[in-house]
C-alpha cells in the first residue's frame, strides 16, 4: 500500500482509544501541498491527537498515516526522527525549553541536527526571529516573555529546519484578540512566502476562518464535515451549525454533563 | 440479621487469603514491570547514544556534560566530605574503645580504611547522591515532561534519551568514583585525627598501618562499585523524571519515588555485589 504522492499528509481510517474512550474513531483526511487546513472541534474531541498521530508521537490503534511517501505508522525510530525534521510543530503552551534563552531555543534543532557552524546558525536564527518579529528578544529567557511572544518564538523554532509541513496546536488560545490576529497573519504570510503546508487545530471561530483554506470538523471521533470555508459556513450538518453559532440548543450537548448542568 | 452479618464476615475471612495473595501478586507483577522498564530505559539510552556516535556525530555537547558534572560532582564535594569525615571520626572512636580493651587499637587505621574503601565510601556517597542529585534530575526532567518540553524535543527529531539522559548518566558515572575517593580520604583523615588524639598513634605510623592493611583489590572493588552506582542512580532518576504523569503533584511523587528507589537499589545492589564478590573471589 503506498500513498498517492500528490498529498502531503493522508490519514486513512485512523482509530485511537485512551482508556476505553474512543478519541479517534475512523478519521480519514488528506492534506494537499500549500494548503492551510483548519481542524475544528470541541475541547477533547481529538484534534491534538490527530497532530500527534501525524508526528508519530502516538501510535494509532488502527489505520495508516502517510507523510508524503512515508508511512509514519510503520517507520522505525531512526527513520521517524529523520522524517520529523521535515515537520514543524507549534505547541499550545509553546513548549520552549525554560533553561535556554530565546536564541538557544531557536538554534537547538540546527545545533543538534545539522553540521552548520555557529556563524551560520546565528544567521538563520536571526532571520527566523526577524520573520516573527522577535529579533530584539534574542537574549531573553522564556519566563520573561508574554504568551504571544512565546508562541512567536516557538514558531521561529519550528521554522529553522525549513519544514514542508507545520502543525499548530491552538495557536491563538489564551491570547488577546489583537495578538491572536498577529499570529494568524503570521501563519498566513508564512504559508504564502515559504510555501509550507499548515495544519491548524483550533476552536476559535474568527481565527479559523481567517487562516483556513479548508476546514474540517471533528465530532465524536469522526470527520463530519470537510469543505472550503464558504461551503463550511453553509453546512447543513446540525452539529456544524450548532458549533458555528455557539448555541446551547442542538445535538452537541445532548446527554452530556454540560446539558444536565444547564437544566 | 446478626446471622447474615456473621455469614458475610466468614465469607470475607475465607476470601481474605486469596485477596492477600492477589495483592502480593499484583505488587510483585508491578515490581517486575518496573525493573524491566528501567532496564530497557538504560539500554535504549545506550542504543540511541551509540547510534549517534556511529553516524559520526557527537551524541551531546561537552558543555552539557560538564554542566551536569559540575552540579552533580563538584558541588557535592563539601557534603560528601563532611558526612564522611564525621563518620570516620565516629567509627575510629567507637571501634577504638572496643579494641583498646584487647590492646589492639593499632587495628583502627586498617579497619576504617578497609571499611571505607571497600564498602562505606561508595555506599554513603551513593545514598547521598541519590538524595541530592537523583532528586534534582527527576524534578528537572519531570517538569520538562509535564510542560511538554520533552515532547517538543522529540517532535523536532532529536532523541530525548541521548540529548537529556546520556549527559546526566555519563556525568554521574564518572563523578561517582571521584566522590567515593574523596569520601574515603575524608574518613581516613578523620580516623587519623582520632587515632592521634585518643590512642596515641602518630601520623607516619598511621599511614604505615593503612598502607599495610589496604589491598589493591579493596580499592578496585570500591571504584568499580561506584561506577555501577553512578549509572544506576542517574538511570533511575532520569527514568522517573521522563515517566512523570499528572502535573505538579506527579513531579513531587516521582521525585520522592526516585530517591526511595535509588537508595534501595544502591543498598540492594551493594549487598548482591558483596555476595558475588565474597563467593567468587574469596580472600
Amino acid at each position: 500500500m503506498s500513498a498517492n504522492n500528490s498529498h502531503i499528509v493522508e490519514l486513512r481510517d485512523v482509530k485511537k482509544e485512551f482508556e476505553d474512550k474512543k478519541v479517534l474513531d475512523g478519521v480519514s483526511l488528506t492534506v494537499e501541498p500549500r494548503e492551510r487546513l483548519v481542524i475544528m472541534g470541541q475541547s477533547g474531541s481529538g484534534k491534538s491527537t490527530v497532530l500527534r498521530v501525524i508526528l508519530g508521537m502516538l501510535q494509532p490503534d488502527a489505520g495508516t498515516v502517510f507523510f508524503k511517501q512515508f508511512e509514519i505508522t510503520r517507520l522505525k525510530r531512526r527513520k521517524l526522527q529523520q522524517v520529523r525534521r521535515h515537520i514543524g510543530m507549534v505547541y499550545q503552551y509553546s513548549a520552549l525549553l525554560s533553561s535556554r534563552n530565546v536564541r538557544d531555543n531557536v538554534a537547538l534543532p540546527l545545533e543538534e541536527l545539522t553540521d552548520k557552524s555557529r556563524g551560520e546558525i546565528d544567521k538563520i536564527v536571526d532571520e527566523k526571529l526577524d520573520l516573527v518579529g522577535m529579533k530584539d528578544a534574542r537574549d531573553l529567557m522564556p519566563s520573561e516573555l508574554s504568551g504571544g511572544m512565546r508562541k512567536r518564538v516557538s514558531l521561529a523554532r519550528a521554522l529553522v529546519l525549513e519544514p514542508e509541513l507545520i502543525l499548530f496546536d491552538e495557536p491563538t488560545a489564551g491570547l488577546d484578540p489583537v495578538i491572536a490576529s498577529v499570529i494568524d497573519e503570521l501563519i498566513i504570510n508564512l504559508s504564502e512566502k515559504s510555501k509550507v503546508t499548515s495544519i491548524v487545530v483550533t476552536h476559535e471561530m474568527a481565527s479559523a476562518f481567517r487562516i483556513g483554506t479548508r476546514m474540517a470538523m471533528l465530532y465524536q471521533g469522526k470527520v463530519i464535515e470537510d469543505a472550503e470555508p464558504e461551503k463550511f459556513k453553509q453546512s447543513q450538518n446540525p452539529v456544524v451549525r450548532q458549533f458555528l453559532s455557539g448555541s446551547t440548543e442542538g445535538p452537541i450537548l445532548e446527554g452530556s454533563q454540560d446539558a444536565i448542568a444547564k437544566k | 440479621m446478626p446471622e447474615e452479618k456473621k455469614d458475610t464476615r466468614e465469607e470475607a475471612l475465607i476470601a481474605a487469603p486469596a485477596i492477600v495473595l492477589q495483592e502480593i501478586g499484583g505488587v510483585w507483577d508491578n515490581f517486575l514491570r518496573e525493573v524491566g522498564s528501567m532496564f530497557w530505559f538504560i539500554a535504549h539510552t545506550f542504543d540511541e547514544t551509540f547510534e549517534r556516535v556511529r553516524e559520526g556525530r557527537v551524541p551531546f555537547r561537552a558543555s552539557s556534560f560538564f554542566r551536569h558534572a559540575e552540579r552533580a560532582g563538584v558541588d557535592s564535594v563539601p557534603l560528601v566530605a563532611l558526612v564522611s569525615f564525621f563518620l570516620g571520626l565516629t567509627m575510629a572512636l567507637l571501634t577504638g574503645y572496643q579494641l583498646q580493651r584487647f590492646g589492639t587499637e593499632r587495628l583502627i587505621p586498617g579497619l576504617v580504611s578497609i571499611a571505607f574503601t571497600r564498602e562505606l565510601g561508595p555506599l554513603i556517597t551513593g545514598i547521598m547522591l541519590a538524595a541530592r542529585i537523583g532528586a534534582a534530575f527527576t524534578a528537572e526532567l519531570g517538569t520538562m515532561t509535564v510542560s511538554e518540553e520533552v515532547e517538543a524535543i522529540e517532535a523536532m527529531g532529536i532523541g530525548p534519551l541521548r540529548f537529556l539522559v546520556a549527559p546526566r548518566m555519563l556525568a554521574l558515572f564518572f563523578l561517582m568514583p571521584c566522590l567515593s575517593t574523596i569520601s574515603n580520604m575524608a574518613a581516613i583523615f578523620a580516623s587519623s585525627l582520632i587515632s592521634k588524639a585518643y590512642f596515641s598513634i602518630a601520623f607516619p605510623y598511621f599511614l604505615d598501618l593503612v598502607r599495610d592493611a589496604l589491598l589493591i583489590r579493596d580499592l578496585i572493588t570500591g571504584v568499580l562499585k561506584s561506577f555501577l552506582f553512578g549509572l544506576l542512580i542517574a538511570g533511575i532518576a532520569c527514568y522517573r523524571g521522563l515517566t512523570v504523569k499528572g502535573g505538579a503533584a506527579g513531579v513531587g511523587t516521582a521525585t520522592t519515588s526516585s530517591v526511595v528507589t535509588a537508595i534501595t537499589v544502591v543498598i540492594g545492589v551493594d549487598t548482591l555485589y558483596n555476595i558475588v564478590y565474597v563467593n567468587f573471589f574469596p580472600t
